[in-house]
């Protein structure tokens, strides 16, 4: 039975699943350790959030009933929230697996082995996935949800409401799940060939980018009771809401049959879609798969990035590949949209927190908004330009390495450098600035103009220090995680980002009350920013590419004696 | 002229390459053969500077290697083992990265990428990321950024690998005529045939030292003196027929 070929291909496609398509082998053995190690973290911060919310229940125990219920509704949102967005992260990441693809086509059909078999294999690997991360995410939540419902024994019922949770939390997650796989199948099915794998990593990415940006809100769900007690309409917006709602109809509570329905239909929808799309790619596996991919011309997007490089012929290559690796490269677009979006939700949790927005005059929140205005795209950036950096700095594929090594010169190192600070500029400083302009616009009217002109130069600023001395074309440099000692960076980094953007919102604030200090603003940064250029143009030059990463010949003593 | 005098290469304590030393004259094209581990592409690898010497030196129309790499790598291109190339670029992306990084001038570039994609019938193919492409064709683009800006030395490693009959046919009248014009050829293979058809003069590796080297058209058609037979013999090569009747005897087996 063990070594019957159906088991093996379902422990071959399970194991597979665990490279999330675009890992190397020993990226997916660090994966998997790494999993392992969170499985672990989230059930301790299920035990930790037990004791956060235990102050609240037994508080809750001695007062009425109705607010107990209502805190609890909350509260179940967040509890059916967090394995959704658990199990929809990890079923993003496998986007490319979760159908049978050309290369299994071509692999396993050639063996004798059915297409049932293929498919059955494929479906219980995906099961098992999937499962994997439902369970360990309930089990981790499980004594919380215990806690939530201790309650429930003053209503003479225990087991019933029970049920229904685990019910309606088991059908959230199926849902999560069943919507990832459904977006997939339909991009399997009806993408053109010759843009399916841009168009998987697209998804892959957005996925990612999307449950990146949605962690603020997930957050905020235990303090939605009121929204709950007034039936508000963003909860039809919500799904974790919607399988709140199927749990009180399952107890016989139809106030929220609307969100139960919701639930109803959205879960049979996904479901169509992705049974059906997989019966679909059953019947035409050949036909979709062995589709020939039609050639397209290179569209003017694709040069969107390389326009920033600058017309110099080795730094227009380097900032052409950049753009083109961050299109195309999965791996490294997931990173850099993963990354920026987890800077764009630390701001976005700050803007939720502010109040302020409709007030006329200066009051205090709206001072603490503008604040929160001027904070944030400083924040983004301070977050986004070692993000990127890091992403720069994942290799793509060593062994083809060697073209840059044959033409390497000294005039190209210089260039190489501004191609790449040009690329950090653009994703990590401009994107944020441009996305949170408008609401500066909004806010504070023309002199958000002159704030801008202010964050441009901070900005410049930031990049040319944070790019000081990395002498690496990007993705072609071999890499050694771990080279510093992590509590020591930890904390540099963090003291860092205090300095910075209390620095950078005071200057900004004085810019904002003083047109001539905007100006002066303005020409000292970019003025460092660009002496910095000059040395960075120069440096660079003498110092040859790295394409292996070595780790820091200094010993750092670990002083176990007490000499 | 390619010169490498003393060539040694350790890796650790492991010896690959010791004392080599050859010439290269223009309009020659030069065979490096020798089994696997015998120190093929540590020679290449040093030949192009993407290894250093452990000692020994080379130059290249009297430029060193090790005084001037930049001038030195820009006289030559190079057609690696394996068709490492950045796949998720399509070919043309992949040539013109190549010949901006050579510092060609981009009106050139937009001339001679798309003549040298049709050339090579890669012309149809060539808004399609590479990771799509057989390894004939890879092995296509890779030819194509060797040429692309007119080295004086071509260094291949194992070009004809992957390739079809046609494109096999054209590569070898292509370095013939390149070879005619004046141009060295420094090329490393498995395959004799080709060896005997294209090359002027072979040179055989073992263990990290040259053991044979002659005019191709020293060796005898069959025979003892054959190429084959030489090779055979100077790398202390099994007899395989012995060999080959005990792989049949295993898959027979119980």
């Amino acid at each position: 039975m063990r070594d019957s070929p159906e088991v093996v291909l379902t422990r071959h496609f399970f194991a597979s699943l665990f490279d999330f398509g675009f890992l190397s082998d020993d990226g997916a053995e660090s994966l998997k350790r790494a999993l392992l190690g969170s499985l672990a973290v989230a059930l301790a911060l299920g035990g930790l959030l037990v004791r956060v919310f235990m102050a609240k229940y037994s508080e809750l125990s001695s007062g009425p009933y109705d607010a107990y219920q209502q805190a609890a509704l909350a509260d179940h949102s967040f509890l059916m929230a967090v394995p959704m967005w658990f199990v929809a992260a990890a079923m993003g990441l496998v986007g490319e697996s979760l159908f049978p693809n050309q290369l299994d086509f071509r692999i396993l059909m050639a063996e004798p082995l059915s297409r049932p078999m293929i498919f059955g294999a494929k479906l219980a690997a995906l099961l098992l996935f999937g499962g994997l991360f439902v369970a360990g995410t309930h089990v981790a939540l499980a004594p919380l949800a215990a806690l939530t419902m201790l309650g429930m024994f003053k209503a003479g019922s225990f087991v019933g409401p029970a049920t229904a949770f685990a019910v309606s939390s088991a059908l959230a997650s199926f849902f999560a799940a069943l919507a990832i796989v459904g977006v997939h199948g339909v991009l399997v099915l009806f993408a053109p060939r010759a843009r399916l794998v841009a168009f998987s990593g697209a998804v892959r990415s957005v996925t990612i980018g999307g449950l990146l940006l949605a962690l603020p809100l997930v957050a905020r769900l235990p303090a939605a009771d009121r929204a709950f007690a007034a039936d508000a309409w963003w909860l039809r917006l919500a799904p974790p809401a919607w399988f709140v709602g199927l749990e009180r109809w399952l107890v016989g509570d139809l106030r929220f049959s609307a969100l139960a329905a919701l639930a109803a239909i959205g879960t049979v929808g996904v479901l169509v879609v992705s049974v059906g799309s997989y019966v679909l790619l059953y019947r035409r596996f050949d036909r979709v798969t062995l589709q020939p991919a039609v050639s397209r011309r290179a569209d003017a997007s694709d040069r969107s990035l390389a326009r920033w490089s600058g017309r110099a012929p080795v730094q227009h290559a380097i900032g052409r590949f950049i753009a083109i690796t961050i299109r195309r490269s999965p791996l490294h677009q997931g990173l850099v949209v993963g990354l920026l979006a987890a800077a764009g939700g630390f701001v976005l949790n700050s803007f939720l927190n502010a109040s302020g927005w409709h007030d006329p005059t200066e009051t205090r929140q709206k001072r603490a908004l503008i604040n929160t205005l001027l904070w944030a795209p400083m924040t983004m950036a301070f977050l986004a330009i070692p993000a990127m950096r890091l992403a720069m700095w994942i290799p793509l594929d060593l062994r083809a390495n060697w073209v840059f090594r044959l033409t390497e010169d000294e005039a190209g190192r210089a260039e190489v450098a501004a191609a790449n600070l040009r690329a950090v500029w653009a994703l990590a400083v401009v994107v944020p600035m441009t996305l949170i302009g408008p609401l500066q616009w909004l806010m504070l009217g023309p002199s958000a103009f002159g704030v801008l002109i202010v964050e441009m130069s901070i900005g410049w600023l930031l990049v040319e220090w944070a790019m000081a001395g990395w002498q690496r074309i990007p993705f072609t440099c071999s890499y050694l995680p771990g080279k510093g000692f992590v509590p020591h960076m930890f904390v540099k980094g963090f003291a860092s980002f205090v300095f910075f953007s209390t620095a950078s919102v005071l200057v900004l604030r004085i810019s904002l009350a003083r047109p001539i200090a905007t100006i002066a603003f303005a020409a000292v940064f970019s003025g460092t920013a660009g002496l910095l250029a000059v040395l960075r143009a120069r440096h660079a030059r003498e110092s040859p590419l790295i394409f292996e990463d070595e780790l820091p010949t200094d010993v750092n003593p670990l002083r176990l004696n007490a000499d | 002229m390619l010169q490498a005098r003393g060539l040694t290469k350790r890796y650790g304590g492991l010896l690959a390459l010791d004392r080599v030393s050859f010439e290269l004259h223009p309009g020659e094209i030069v065979g490096y053969l020798g089994p696997n581990g015998s120190g093929k592409s540590t020679t290449v690898n040093l030949v192009v500077g993407l290894l250093e010497p452990s000692a020994g030196d080379i130059s290249l129309s009297g430029i060193r290697l090790s005084d001037d790499p930049i001038a030195y790598k820009r006289q030559l291109g190079y057609v690696p083992e394996e068709p490492s190339l950045y796949a998720h670029l399509t070919a043309s992306d992949y040539l013109m990265l190549v010949g901006r990084l050579r510092r060609m001038p981009t009106a050139v570039l937009h001339k001679r990428v798309p003549e040298l994609l049709r050339l090579l019938q890669l012309h149809d193919s060539r808004y399609k990321t590479m990771t799509a492409f057989s390894k004939g064709m890879r092995q296509r683009v890779l030819v194509a950024s060797a040429l692309l800006h007119n080295p004086q030395l071509l260094v291949l490693d194992e070009p004809f690998s992957g390739l079809d009959v046609n494109a096999g046919l054209l590569l070898r009248t292509l370095l013939r005529t390149l070879a005619d014009e004046g141009r060295m050829i420094l090329f490393s293979t498995h395959r004799f045939d080709m060896v005997e058809k294209l090359c002027s003069r072979v040179i055989v590796l073992s263990s990290g030292r040259v053991v044979v080297e002659r005019r191709v058209a020293d060796f005898a058609r069959d025979g003892p003196d054959s190429l084959e037979d030489t090779f055979v013999r100077a790398t202390m090569q099994p007899e395989f027929a012995p060999l080959a009747r005990q792989i049949i005897d295993t898959i027979e087996g119980a």
